[in-house]
């Protein structure tokens, strides 16, 4: 137990590390790569007159040396303040906060329909006539190559403009969630599916399946108790990778189903070169991956712990 | 491995995302660089999904034809009277259902200089004065002024019964503090403040009269006080919570704004009292529409798509790809209108630098230019070409000039050979004494349409002249603009509904530096020209001022600053049931304080 506490530690440690290292290069990087942010601030086809490009400097300390603007940011950033956003004029913290309820709400919906969705079809399709499989793995590979800004399109036409079944935008209810989450989870559903059989036909040839089998166990017992069980570990280690797809995959999700969220913010700042925004929101997307490694890292040692053969 | 398609993919989107959320004064120019992808995708998903009706299009090409035959002989721009008349009282109630491309982020119309508030002014604003459809300031809360013959003091007299929406009176006082809150560094203003830099101060001489002074004379003065971006705000706002007007700005106009979501958009509701709407409109009271709804819809095929199936009633940003599939909808309607000011210039020339520093090579790479072409490529059949440097549509627009510098390849050899880049090399392009004739062309892929690009480049391969592509960021084209750092730069658009936009971007007190932001980055220094524009300034004799235009525009053809391409225009499309729809004459963007709805069909 003390060396569980220990880790976890340490590993909250180096979290705190990473965090401090990607504040530093998303301000390296956004500081050098060109354009004066008072400008930035004020709009690119912005007429200043001297005295507002003048107010608009000391107000962002944009007239001191880039070394000092680091420390400030930095000395800033231990009190927890993340700074004003450039573009939408109110606190960072606040802006994030304003959006980021969208956000987990679309992305924790659409990773569990993921899961379940290739769940079911992993178990039901695995082992199959090779007909099935033939057909799902092809659906996968579309599925898993196809952009989801093409795949949004698509049920947006079909679904939305075609039948009228759903809403094409705004977020009024389930309804204008549905197809934002089918959208987001079909390279998930398709990738998944793809791992898990795979894992799934190598759990069924087994020995203690054909045992399970022989004390008369039905299939559908055998595929979801034993098979699916084993299979799920390497589940676990994909979810750190899916956090990641799922940051990016809103920016495009949100942005085409006119859905408020952090990945639009993400966009809009890094389009009008919103420091303050755009440092927030790495700090964020880092500091979730920090607590998703861990926790991902603490759950296989505990599933390795209980596979390990007594 | 998935992960790393995974990231791949969403790091490219971003940028492209970029492309619409970076449309701002640039107008259609800058979101149409997405066109050419979309459009294929939408073209063949369309088709894909289900046949869209194709009945109509004898009809939409006849109205396709009499669309772009604005310009008439004489080459003046003139939209139907009718446009501006309304011919039968609306029916009152509804709800406008409205699409837009950008986050309206700032809705303090003093504090931004985004296009969004050119219609956004208008619902939830008042102006002190509009520009009727010849261009002259004519009374709003303004009933009637004076200007003192050395042109630098203004006495209005203002309108006694208006009211803001939060109770505030509109007086002398409320006019003083707008003025002041323009120009406040706190505001933060990146356009408002700019054009009011003449003003000195002013004395409120009883409640409803208002004397402005004025440094020097500046003859734009009424034709900025009618742009949105100087609308009044409510005097109670400005004095107990200026930053509030950000995301909750308080008006006088026709809607009140009942809420604003990031990113999602924006509730208007009616002003059951309101009944100083600008004469133009022909309708007194409030507007027939009870409740405005606009909702933000970045990606250009889903403000189609969302219009053609009946989700949205208007979209306030047209596809230009989606055009023709707009005009053959019996359903909708495609609306468009050349917008005052500066015609998108795809190219300005440093004239500082060589080899542009020789008028004679400006001249021949705007004549070696075939502007037919590449508004057939950008504008889907909907753009007109440009040659001349004032759009049709401001005050004291002379088409005598607009076919100076039509395309015309045979001159421009000529010129280029008399300019001394007689001999070839062996890629065919110019030469002389051993350099090879040609030039950087700093751009943005969210600037310039790549189709006029690669047609830029190609049509001056043809003369032999070599132009080098050089795609920035937005925000480097932008520090290279201002430090001058460039050969030619790609220039867009500037919208101002004045004559005075020849000033913004060409009068030498305009080049820009790093703490002087400006639009004359051709870095034109005439004292010709410069003293026409800034006589110009001085007098309000509308005949002096007809001369001195015509004399500036003869003289910009003459020095060739840069290469006009086509005009600047304002894109909407809505569904027929919308009525009464009306532009407004400063910016040509729609108002809706006369629409109204017919019954939904079914």
């Amino acid at each position: 137990m003390k060396a569980v506490l220990q880790r976890i530690l340490w590993r909250l440690l180096a979290g705190v590390g990473v965090l401090w290292g990607a504040a530093t290069l998303a301000f390296v990087t956004i500081s050098f790569s060109g354009g004066d942010p008072a400008l930035a601030i004020l709009g690119n086809d912005a007429q200043p007159t001297p005295e507002v490009l003048a107010r608009v400097r000391s107000d962002y300390h944009l007239d001191q040396p880039i070394y000092r603007q680091y420390f400030i940011y930095l000395g800033r950033l231990t009190h927890g303040d993340l700074g004003e956003s450039y573009r939408l004029r109110i606190p960072v913290a606040r802006a994030i906060g304003q959006q980021i309820g969208a956000s987990v709400e679309l992305a924790v919906t659409a990773g569990l329909f993921a899961t379940l969705a290739a769940i079911a079809i992993a178990v039901s399709t695995a082992r199959r006539a090779n007909w099935i499989r033939s057909l799902f793995s092809g659906a996968e590979l579309i599925g898993s190559s196809t952009p989801i800004f093409v795949v949004g399109i698509v049920l947006l036409l079909l679904f939305s403009f075609r039948l009228h079944w759903l809403p094409s935008s705004g977020q009024q209810g389930w309804r204008s969630l549905v197809l934002p989450i089918i959208t987001l989870a079909v390279p998930m559903v398709a990738v998944l599916t793809q791992v898990l059989r795979h894992e799934i036909e190598e759990v069924l040839e087994q020995p203690f399946i054909i045992t399970a089998r022989a004390r008369g166990m039905s299939e559908v017992g055998v595929r979801l108790v034993h098979a699916l069980r084993h299979a799920l570990l390497p589940l676990v280690t994909l979810a750190g990778n899916f956090f990641g797809f799922l940051l990016g995959g809103t920016v495009i999700t949100e942005t085409l189903f006119a859905r408020e969220g952090v990945g639009r913010l993400v966009a809009d700042a890094t389009t009008n070169k919103d420091v303050p925004l755009v440092l927030g929101t790495t700090l964020l997307a880092a500091s979730v991956y920090v607590v998703v490694n861990l926790v991902v890292d603490l759950l296989n040692t505990a599933f390795n712990h209980r596979a390990r053969p007594a | 491995m998935p992960t790393d398609s995974f990231i791949a993919r969403s790091g490219v989107r971003p940028s492209k995302r970029g492309l619409e959320a970076a449309r701002l004064d640039a107008g259609p120019s800058r979101a149409r660089a997405r066109a050419p992808i979309l459009s294929v995708l939408a073209a063949a998903l369309l088709f894909s999904v289900g046949g869209c009706g194709r009945q109509g299009a004898d009809d939409a090409e006849t109205k396709a034809k009499a669309a772009v035959s604005e310009v008439n002989e004489q080459g003046f721009v003139t939209y139907p009277t009718g446009d501006y008349v309304q011919q039968a009282p609306g029916k009152p109630g509804g709800t406008l259902h409205v699409s837009t491309s950008i986050d309206t982020a700032i809705l303090d119309p003093h504090g931004v200089s985004a296009a969004y508030i050119e219609w956004f002014g208008r619902m939830v604003f008042d102006n002190l004065v509009y520009l009727d459809a010849a261009g002259e300031p004519q009374s709003w809360l303004a009933k009637s002024w004076t200007i003192s013959p050395d042109g630098k003091t203004y006495v209005f007299h203002l309108r006694d019964d208006v009211t803001f929406s939060d109770g505030a009176k509109f007086n002398a006082e409320a006019l003083r503090l707008n003025l002041e809150h323009m120009r406040d560094p706190a505001t933060r203003s990146p356009l408002a403040a700019r054009y009011i830099v003449p003003y000195r101060d002013g004395t409120v001489v009883d409640e409803f009269t208002f004397e402005a002074h004025l440094d020097q004379p500046y003859s734009p003065f009424l034709d900025v006080l009618a742009q949105s971006w100087l609308a009044l705000i409510s005097p109670k706002q400005i004095k107990e919570n200026p930053r509030s007007a950000v995301t909750a700005p308080i008006g006088s106009g026709p809607y009140i704004l009942e809420s604003y979501t990031r990113q999602q958009g924006l509730r208007l509701v009616r002003r059951p009292d309101y009944h100083w709407a600008p004469d133009y409109l022909h309708h007194q009271g409030p507007a027939y529409i009870e409740r405005i709804e606009v909702d933000i819809i970045p990606e250009a095929l889903i403000r189609y798509s969302g219009l053609s199936s009946g989700q949205f009633d208007f979209t306030l940003e047209a596809p230009p790809q989606n055009a023709a599939a707009i005009r053959a909808d019996p359903n909708l309607l495609l609306d468009r209108r050349i917008r005052q000011g500066n015609p998108y210039r795809g190219v300005a020339f440093n004239t500082e630098k060589a080899p542009f520093d020789d008028v004679r090579v400006r001249r021949a790479v705007a004549l070696a230019i075939d502007r037919e072409g590449i508004v057939q490529e950008v504008g889907f059949g909907e753009y007109q070409p440009k040659a001349d440097f004032l759009a049709a549509t401001t005050r004291y627009y002379d088409p005598a000039f607009r076919h100076v510098l039509d395309y015309d390849p045979v001159a421009a050899n000529r010129l280029l050979d008399e300019a001394g880049w007689g001999t070839r090399d062996s890629d065919g392009y110019r030469t002389k004494n051993g350099v090879r004739l040609g030039s950087e062309f700093v751009s943005t892929s969210l600037f310039t349409a790549s189709p006029v690009v690669v047609a830029l480049q190609s049509d001056l391969k043809k003369v032999g002249f070599e132009l080098r592509l050089v795609l920035l960021p937005q925000t480097e084209l932008v520090d290279r603009r201002n430090a001058g750092t460039y050969e030619a730069i790609a220039a867009g658009v500037w919208h101002t509904n004045t004559p005075d936009a020849l000033y913004v971007v060409y009068d030498s007190h305009e080049i820009p530096s790093k703490t002087h932001v400006s639009q004359n980055s051709s870095r034109l220094h005439d004292p010709a020209l410069d003293a026409l524009l800034e006589q110009a300034r001085e007098s309000n004799d509308p005949a002096v001022l007809r001369r001195l235009y015509s004399d500036a525009q003869r003289r910009l053809t003459e020095l060739v600053p840069a290469v006009p391409l086509y005009d600047n225009y304002s894109f909407v499309a809505y569904r027929r049931r919308v009525r009464g729809v009306l532009y407004d004459t400063s910016h040509n963007t729609p108002i809706f304080t006369a629409a109204w709805l017919e019954e939904a069909p079914k």
